[in-house]
């Protein structure tokens, strides 16, 4: 039923408003327009077909695209533009600018060096997206297609294409450009065509050629074509176009039905002839691209704010600074200098000037509290998850349509990890979109043997375990077809008490139906083109059970129908069609009038069993008890139903019939709905054949997936065109709804809505449906909010139709909408327009502040997909459209626990603790210098030599956290499965709330403090025995050397698990620092730099003091963050944390093997890309079980006597934290 | 407890060699002063600027045996050699080489003397040296003090130029601090290479020279210091320090202090946490923590 609803959606909304303007913007064939249309550029264009010169004056645009944003020589100034758009970036070129003016404390390095950094490293990354870009627009530009020349087909790029040149399309060949139809192999001058690239619709649609024109088919006779094409200047409208081809002296008016656009394919067809019309970015296609509305996370949202702060501090810092030099600067200083005329930044007459200078130099000076390289290092880590991890999962690989995950967007990944709200679609998402006549119910006796996927889970979840029916040798496996029942196949029906009834069963099948059949007339090769699937799974089921439908003229239905007479025979039957009473909502039937070709006149009816119900002669109340009976257990399965119902005709009757029929057929006016009338007339007194349940499949693992996410505290609504039944249907299956649950369903389809709908006033409509949603709203708020008082209340859930979905969307009830929708645990939203998906999705994003996620597969989710913080596409399918605006591309529904669960949910915790460590790293490190700038007369004397704090951000802390944000996970992939529940912290944002933050401020105070106040007091005396005393920059190494190795250790001892990434690369940066000191103290440059430090680094090593102080500090500095994790793991411990504790005797080496094994099955291909997709996570050993320290687990252990046995990685950690306290006891 | 276990030997350790060093220090800025001129700033300044002698005699009494070398120091305090006027104001290129002698961009306002020529040793910390003196006697027997190699050798042989003499030097109307023989190149002129590498804390100490030979217990000794260099107009302290040394370097407490605590303190935690673990344990993993499970239905 949906797939006929969905082929119509306008029929029943007689809806104002907004409503209203959507059944007009889109077309009955459900598709969405992209973009506005532009006005129309004035004037036209002729094009002389076949005759390049003759085109050559008017310079029409190649038909080459470019989709990149740069080219060689715009890269650098429009690359650079584009960097500097960023606040940070900006803000650090404007400190550039100040620190080449003698304010500055600092030499010009210090900040353009880190500076040119990143914005190298962006650049690189630029271009390296540019140059993909560039190299997939090099692969579509070369794409071969035949061009008419000298009267053969050569075969050239597409990009040498030009208007008016004359070529050739193959089948399944895509258009180069946008074409006009001239010839086609086929006879009548069609072909067909396939949009799916344009619009996600699957069906094939009809090209038809201008008469004139069809022979011009052979590259002899197609290079005799000399005509004329005026045209519309290029424009976005993809369904309109106006036109004349003169040929011949003659003018023949062109239509979109002989418009090829490029993007689609053709089909069924062997080859096309077409001239060439649009090229290029002119096609329609190329125009319609638009800008994704670029989405920005949440996380980095809440980012701003934190550097926002970090400005705040900055400035307070200065302030105080700028006081404080006012209030210092004084001539008694002789030693400064400052008896004769002084430049203004230090002169004691105008203390005022002081402060604001000395404010300009302090913000050059703590500019490295605001970390520069944060964001880039953030968009790589980001890149290489998405790159690395979510594109290379093989969990959430397809292999049968050999689609791995994409991820279009590196911006989102962490924002997966927040989800709570999912908006899905149905069909095609969490249905396949593949209807199965699955069983049926003939005379009252059922048939089909198999077991839906609800059954199985009803059955699973009450402890039965369905063995998987055995499928029958004779099974006919076949696409809409998945019905096993020996009594019926193979014309055993003839043995069957009811075998007439089964005959006319069949018959209505074949023939009541609006099916076109394509291709060869042989069973195998067929295919229906159908409005929807159903119809074509129940014409498909009538051939399978010998009523073989092959031809359809317009008058006529051919059925090949086999053991009709008696077994094995087959004859060819032709049927009249006299009347089709077409199917539409308010009907909810379809009729055929039919003559036998001995006579017999029949209608065939099939429906909704409610109106089917309704039109039944009189009696056999025991069949039609029967049958309601089935009808209801197949609904509770989860199948769709149909009734089928016939009624015999006597000629007289059909003859004044059919006189009244054909009257309102050409009446002028109200046609519709004169038709339904006398359509009426006709359908009464039906004889009940039997029932067909049609199975629409779910994805494979929905109710699984969905029942995982909801222990993940992720709330699905399921947002759908169809009918409520089905919806509520389809949530029943996918475990979405159950009995337990408390619903709330607000209907447009109740009978006083249809009472005032009938008198036909739209302002009284529309005002009374306001007046009932508001009331059901109130009623339904008031009852769920009794229940949310109660402790142990049932669940909610919500059922809405698009009808009161769009007045309770009206401003006035949204409040009290949201309100209620957020109670529930599931929304289920039917008959929903795209638009109003949209409009959902942006009331719980907007009004309840929560991060959202819209998975859709079709056009009419893109609005939605883009509405949505997290908009993901079902790939893998036919329809790209909803992929192009995705940010995350899936094959199946269920991969979202994976992207979610796992790549959500770590990419979220890394992401936190990449933030929430930049901002400590660098406050530390700014800290220290504030604390000096106390000591210098608040003279904004710079602690550490210029090239350390160029340094500190892009060479000597950059790369740990990189790895933390790659490489870190809490638990392993399968656990986090195992226990969505871990999820939920990501949703509450536990990992960077303001509290976390305030956390990581405090010990980088405390830190910072340390630092200092350690290093100076420890360095007034002598530091050797020599006798020599420390200057400034002697204790400015130290103390750096300090913060380095410090900060360096306390990204170990946050992450949760350590490999030799992050030993290699902590060690590294240290290595990096102290290779660098050697090197740089060992050299004199020849330029204009004091040499401060030359030689430090030897002298300080040359002392006990210094390494004295080296292990001291980092151990004093993070005694405070072991105490207060020590602290938080025993009393507070995070919900991962008890599960690493859970697990801590797991060896993450299992589950590897079981992977192995898990990829000898692959193919050489797929190994090899799960090869590399395990390439860094072979590495990664998961360690953090117990506790953050490995030294507690054993500690305790040994305290009680218990042994605990000593593990690998613990040898190994405990290797790389040998400053750390409190491993003493393992000893 | 590994921690405290290596950190209280390390903390006994230096604490002893810094208990081990002798350290006396005496303060002698306002006692050197006139009577008459100790009562306000002014005085003090007008006395520090006037001419006269400002010889001052002191005593000091020796606590404990110092062994050789004795390390002469004298501290300043309020002074500071790391204001970033001071700090830029020198030129290390016109320090090196005798060639880049009018290299004094850097200098202001110490740049260019009077006569418009480059000033060497330029800019505002050479001109600031200090110039106090002393000299020691033990039982009116002198006591020499060496003043060579008391500046890091990296200094006196690259920073600071064999063929760099002293020119134009303290010539102006102010005079800040000590005057340099213009016949001997920077690299040997030790006080202004200590001096040069400029302190990181208003509170500094500098190393003067080095008496070597040992002093016995309560052996007196006479300094006779010239009170030259004024602190006054800005308050600052000076003092002398006679100081050995252990192979931790001089007095300071502070390492050795340092190390005991944090021993101690872990070695409390770590009893503390046994205690916490024995009043109130927590099963490993148990899963009843989990937040799910700790309120049921609570989403």
């Amino acid at each position: 039923m949906s797939g006929w609803d969905r082929a119509r959606p306008s029929g029943t909304r007689t809806g104002r408003g907004s409503n209203s303007t959507m059944n007009e913007r889109i077309p009955s064939s459900r598709t969405v327009r992209l973009g506005r249309v532009q006005p129309q550029a004035p004037g036209f264009r002729t094009i002389y077909c076949n005759d390049r010169d003759a085109n050559l004056p008017v310079r029409f645009r190649g038909n080459s695209i470019s989709t990149t944003k740069y080219n060689f020589f715009t890269f650098l100034p429009k690359g650079l533009f584009e960097q500097f758009r960023r606040v940070a970036n900006l803000y650090f070129l404007t400190i550039s600018i100040l620190s080449t003016t003698p304010i500055s404390p600092v030499s010009p390095i210090t900040n353009v060096l880190p500076l040119s950094l990143v914005l190298l490293v962006s650049l690189i990354k630029e271009a390296f997206e540019d140059w993909k870009r560039f190299q997939n627009d090099m692969a579509i530009n070369n794409n071969p297609v035949d061009v008419l020349q000298d009267q053969r087909w050569e075969s050239i790029p597409w990009k040498k294409l030009q208007v008016g040149d004359i070529v050739r399309i193959k089948q399944d060949g895509f258009f180069p450009a946008d074409l006009l139809f001239l010839a086609g192999t086929n006879p009548d001058g069609v072909c067909y065509i396939e949009t799916a690239n344009l619009d996600g619709e699957t069906n094939l649609k009809i090209r038809k050629a201008v008469e004139k024109t069809w022979d011009y088919l052979t590259p002899e006779k197609a290079s005799e074509f000399k005509g004329e094409v005026q045209c519309e200047q290029p424009n976005n409208s993809l369904y309109t176009f106006t036109g004349n081809l003169v040929v011949q002296k003659q003018t023949l008016p062109l239509t979109p039905n002989q418009i090829l656009l490029r993007g689609c394919s053709l089909r069924n067809t062997e080859y096309i002839v077409a001239v060439v019309i649009f090229t290029g970015h002119e096609t329609k296609v190329m125009m319609n691209t638009m800008n994704v509305p670029s989405k920005r996370s949440t996380l980095e949202r809440k980012l701003d704010k934190l550097i926002l702060t970090l400005f705040g501090t900055l400035f307070g810092m200065c302030l105080i600074g700028a006081i404080g030099s006012g209030v210092f600067i004084d001539r008694k200083y002789f030693y400064l200098g400052l008896h004769e005329d002084v430049e203004s930044q230090f002169d004691p007459n105008k203390p005022f000037v002081v402060a604001i200078l000395t404010m300009f130099t302090l913000i050059t000076l703590y500019s490295t509290i605001i970390p520069i390289s944060l964001y880039v290092s953030i968009e790589m880590i980001k890149f290489i998850q998405c790159a690395q991890f979510i594109n290379k999962d093989l969990h959430m690989y397809h292999s049968e349509t050999n689609t791995p995950a994409l991820a279009r967007t590196s911006n989102l990944n962490e924002e997966l990890g927040q989800v709570e709200y999912i908006f899905s679609d149905k069909t095609g998402t969490l249905t396949r979109n593949l209807m199965e006549f699955f069983k049926c119910s003939i005379g009252g006796e059922v048939y089909g043997t198999g077991v839906t996927e609800i059954e199985r889970g009803v059955a699973e979840r009450n402890g039965i375990r369905l063995a998987d029916g055995k499928k029958s040798a004779n099974m006919v496996q076949e696409k809409g077809f998945n019905f096993d029942d020996g009594r019926l196949m193979r014309g055993a029906w003839r043995n069957e008490p009811n075998s007439d009834l089964c005959k006319e069963f069949f018959r209505c099948l074949a023939i009541c139906h609006t099916v076109l059949p394509e291709g060869d007339e042989s069973p195998e090769k067929i295919t229906y083109q159908a409005a929807s699937p159903d119809e074509a799974a129940l014409v498909t089921a009538a051939k399978n059970f010998g009523f073989f439908f092959y031809r359809r003229t317009p008058t006529m239905i051919f059925v090949r129908e086999s053991h009709v007479e008696k077994m094995g025979k087959i004859e060819d039957v032709s049927y009249e069609i006299l009347n089709v009473l077409e199917f539409n909502s308010t009907r909810k039937r379809q009729s055929v009038v039919c003559r036998y070709p001995d006579g017999r006149l029949v209608l065939y009816c099939k429906g909704a069993d409610t109106v089917i119900y309704e039109r039944l002669a009189i009696g056999n109340d025991d069949l039609k008890k029967v049958t309601r009976d089935h009808l209801e257990q197949f609904g509770s399965s989860g199948l769709r139903t149909l009734c089928l119902a016939y009624r015999d005709l006597s000629p007289n009757m059909y003859e004044s019939w059919n006189e009244k029929f054909i009257q309102a057929k050409s009446s002028l006016r109200d046609r519709e709905k004169k038709l339904d009338e006398v359509a009426e007339l006709i359908e009464q007194d039906l004889v009940l054949i039997g029932c067909t349940a049609i199975e629409d499949k779910l994805q494979e693992g929905v109710p699984t997936c969905i029942e995982t996410l909801a222990r993940a505290g992720i709330k699905i609504w399921v947002l759908t065109g169809d009918k409520m039944e089905t919806a509520i249907n389809i949530a029943y299956a996918c475990n979405l709804i159950n009995n337990e649950m408390k619903q709330f369903i607000i209907s447009s389809e109740t009978d006083a809505i249809r009472e005032i709908e009938n008198k036909g006033d739209q302002v009284e409509i529309a005002r009374f449906i306001k007046e009932e949603v508001k009331k059901e709203l109130k009623r339904c708020l008031e009852e769920a909010q009794s229940y949310f008082h109660t402790v142990s209340g049932p669940k909610l859930a919500l059922v809405i139709d698009g009808k009161c979905l769009m007045y309770a969307l009206d401003p006035t009830l949204r409040v009290m909408l949201l309100n209620l929708s957020l109670n529930c645990c599931s929304v289920v939203c039917c008959r929903v327009s795209p638009l109003q998906k949209a409009q959902v999705t942006s009331l719980v994003k907007k009004g309840a502040r929560k991060i959202t996620l819209s998975i859709g597969d079709g056009a009419n989710d893109v609005s939605m997909i883009q509405a949505a913080h997290v908009g993901i596409g079902i790939s893998g399918q036919e329809g790209m459209q909803a992929v192009m605006a995705s940010d995350f591309a899936i094959a199946q529904f269920r991969f979202l626990t994976d992207l979610l669960l796992v790549h959500g949910r770590w990419s979220y915790l890394r992401l936190c603790k990449v933030v929430t460590y930049f901002f400590y790293k660098n406050l530390t490190f700014t800290l220290t210098q504030f604390w000096f700038t106390f000591q210098t007369g608040f003279s904004g004397q710079r602690f550490y030599d210029d090239w350390f704090q160029s340094l500190y951000n892009v060479i000597f802390t950059a790369l740990p956290v990189i790895i933390v944000g790659l490489f870190d996970k809490d638990v392993s992939a399968s656990l986090s499965k195992k226990y969505p529940e871990i999820y939920r912290a990501g949703i509450r944002n536990v990992f960077f709330e303001w509290r976390v933050v305030a956390v990581w401020a405090f010990f980088s105070f405390y830190q910072s403090l340390v630092f200092f106040y350690f290093v100076t007091t420890s360095s007034s005396s002598p530091h050797n025995s020599s006798g020599k005393m420390f200057g400034l920059w002697d204790v400015s190494t130290m103390a750096f050397s300090s913060v380095v190795v410090t900060v360096n250790l306390r990204l170990l001892l946050m992450c949760n698990s350590i490999t030799r990434w992050h030993y290699i690369s902590v060690g590294g940066s240290v290595l990096a620092w102290f290779l660098f000191i050697f090197i740089y103290s060992g050299i004199m440059t020849p330029y204009d730099r004091q040499e401060n430090v030359y030689f430090v680094i030897y002298v300080l090593m040359s002392t006990f003091y210094f390494y004295l102080t080296i292990i001291l500090i980092p151990v004093v500095a993070l005694l405070g963050d072991f105490i207060y994790q020590g602290v938080q793991r025993w009393f507070f411990p995070y919900d991962y944390q008890i599960v690493q504790e859970i697990h801590r005797h797991e060896r993450e080496g299992r589950s590897r093997t079981e992977l192995l094994e898990v990829a000898n099955e692959l193919s050489p291909d797929e190994a090899r890309s799960y090869a590399i997709s395990q390439l860094p996570r072979e590495i990664s050993k998961h360690t953090g079980f117990a506790f953050d320290s490995p030294g507690y687990e054993s500690f305790f252990a040994a305290q009680l006597g218990v042994y605990a046995p000593q593990k690998a990685w613990d040898v190994a950690r405990r290797a790389s934290m040998k400053s750390k306290p409190k491993l003493g006891l393992k000893k | 407890m590994l921690v405290s276990i290596i950190f209280i030997p390390i903390g006994v350790a230096s604490l002893y060699a810094s208990r081990d060093v002798v350290e006396i220090i005496d303060r002698y800025e306002t006692d050197c002063l006139p009577e008459n001129s100790r009562s306000n700033k002014d005085q003090k300044v007008q006395y520090i600027q006037g001419p006269g002698n400002k010889t001052c005699s002191r005593t000091i009494r020796v606590p404990k045996h110092m062994k050789k070398p004795i390390y002469v120091y004298y501290q300043l305090d309020n002074f500071y050699q790391n204001h970033r006027r001071y700090v830029k104001s020198r030129s290390d290129e016109q320090l090196r080489k005798n060639s880049s002698a009018s290299d004094v961009d850097a200098c202001k306002p110490e740049d260019n003397g009077v006569n418009g020529l480059p000033i060497v040793p330029c800019g505002l910390i050479a001109w600031s040296l200090f110039n106090d003196t002393y000299t020691f006697s033990r039982n009116s027997q002198k006591l020499v003090v060496n003043k060579k190699g008391i500046s890091w050798k990296s200094d006196r042989e690259h920073k600071f130029g064999k063929d760099v003499y002293p020119k134009n030097f303290q010539n102006g109307t102010l005079r800040g601090g000590k005057l340099l023989d213009s016949s001997i190149p920077l690299s040997e002129q030790e006080d202004l290479i200590v001096w040069m590498r400029t302190a990181a804390l208003p509170t500094f100490r500098k190393l003067y020279g080095k008496i070597e030979e040992d002093l016995q217990p309560n052996d007196v000794i006479q300094v006779i210091l010239e009170n030259n260099y004024n602190t006054y107009s800005f308050s600052g302290k000076k003092k002398l320090v006679l100081s050995t040394t252990s192979w931790l370097g001089g007095k300071n407490d502070f390492l050795g202090i340092a190390y005991l605590t944090v021993g101690g303190l872990c070695f409390f935690l770590a009893v503390a946490f046994t205690v916490v673990y024995l009043v109130k344990p927590r099963q490993l993993g148990d899963p009843s923590y989990l937040s799910w499970n700790r309120n049921p239905g609570g989403h």
